[in-house]
């Protein structure tokens, strides 16, 4: 299945719950129009036997200064396929489901999400600090908005 | 240490005692700066250059420079590399461990005011004199090998001036 076919399929499979991207990627991107439709997406992408989408390579949080945007970057090792999908959150509502119980390496990703950017994950087992020191105070350091004592902002030239 | 550094004391006050202290300083620093052995702490791309510098182009070992791998052996810590706010504890806690009298040399723009990440960073130390008392600073990114060897032969200057009352 190359890469217009997976975009193909794709979209008449979830017609409702993705929209596509133009992005000029490699692979195809999708927009999730719901949010809550993640964990059962997530879900159905896996265990779906043309698809068979046995790998999380990625999730991160995005800031755009608006609002929130989350990545998610699967792969099929099976299958070789790959494409992603993201969907918004706004800064008053930011939480998501975890999607741990679909594939466990999203543990860590999204620990890593929870700290640098504040977002929520709801159902994660150990939401604890992942990457910044163990005593560290000073808040989400990726958020747009953020700002410390000795932090600095490259000057505009 | 404290035996030798009473000795001075109890010297002077014999007639020509100056002349002992006076030659034991020369020969206790002479020694010091001709084996600096360094402390292996490489964090990042200026270890390389490190690397470099104790193979057998540059040849470290001819200025008495050899590396080891325990602070408890070393007299000097070349920081090579980006000191992130995780790693500084780290880095004082080996200072910290290390028999005196100790030094240290910043290696590169990262260590001597924070580099390529002055800006926009959460995560990287602006310096590490914030951290332990710095000696002599190698700017560069990284520095070459030479700019390294030049800036031991400058800590060993140092070295050779103090005297035994000197040490902490």
């Amino acid at each position: 299945m190359n890469r217009e076919e997976l975009a193909k399929y794709l979209l008449d499979k979830f017609s409702d719950k993705i929209e596509p991207l133009e992005t000029g990627k490699a692979e195809p991107f999708f927009l999730l129009k719901k949010p809550e439709d993640l964990v059962e997406f997530c879900r159905t992408v896996r265990d779906d036997a043309t698809l068979r989408m046995d790998f999380l390579c990625m999730m991160c949080g995005v800031d755009t200064g608006e609002n929130f945007e989350v990545v998610y970057s699967l792969a099929s090792i099976k299958n070789r396929l790959r494409f992603d999908f993201k969907f918004p959150l706004p800064y008053d509502k930011a939480e998501i489901d975890s999607v741990q119980e679909v594939w466990a390496g999203a543990n860590w990703f999204e620990r890593e999400t929870w700290e640098l950017y504040g977002i929520n994950i709801r159902n994660h087992d150990s939401l604890k600090r992942f990457l910044l020191p163990d005593n560290w105070d000073q808040g989400f350091p990726m958020r747009k908005n953020w700002d410390a004592p000795d932090f600095k902002r490259m000057p505009e030239v | 240490m404290g035996i030798i550094k009473k000795l001075p004391v109890y010297l002077e006050k014999i007639p020509g005692g100056g002349i002992v202290t006076t030659s034991l300083d020369s020969i206790f620093s002479y020694s010091q700066a001709s084996s600096l052995w360094y402390l292996l702490f490489g964090t990042a791309c200026c270890a390389i250059e490190l690397m470099a510098t104790g193979a057998s182009r540059y040849d470290f070992d001819r200025l008495g420079m050899i590396f080891r791998a325990s602070p408890r052996q070393s007299d000097l810590i070349i920081a090579a590399g980006t000191i992130t706010k995780k790693m500084g504890p780290r880095l004082r806690l080996l200072y910290d461990q290390m028999a005196e009298p100790r030094y240290v040399i910043a290696m590169g723009g990262c260590t001597v005011g924070g580099g390529p990440f002055y800006y926009d960073s959460y995560a990287v130390e602006k310096g590490i004199d914030h951290i332990v008392p710095v000696d002599v600073y190698i700017p560069g990114c990284p520095p070459r090998p030479e700019s390294l060897l030049e800036g031991c032969l400058t800590l060993q200057k140092k070295v050779k001036t103090l005297k035994i009352q000197d040490w902490s």
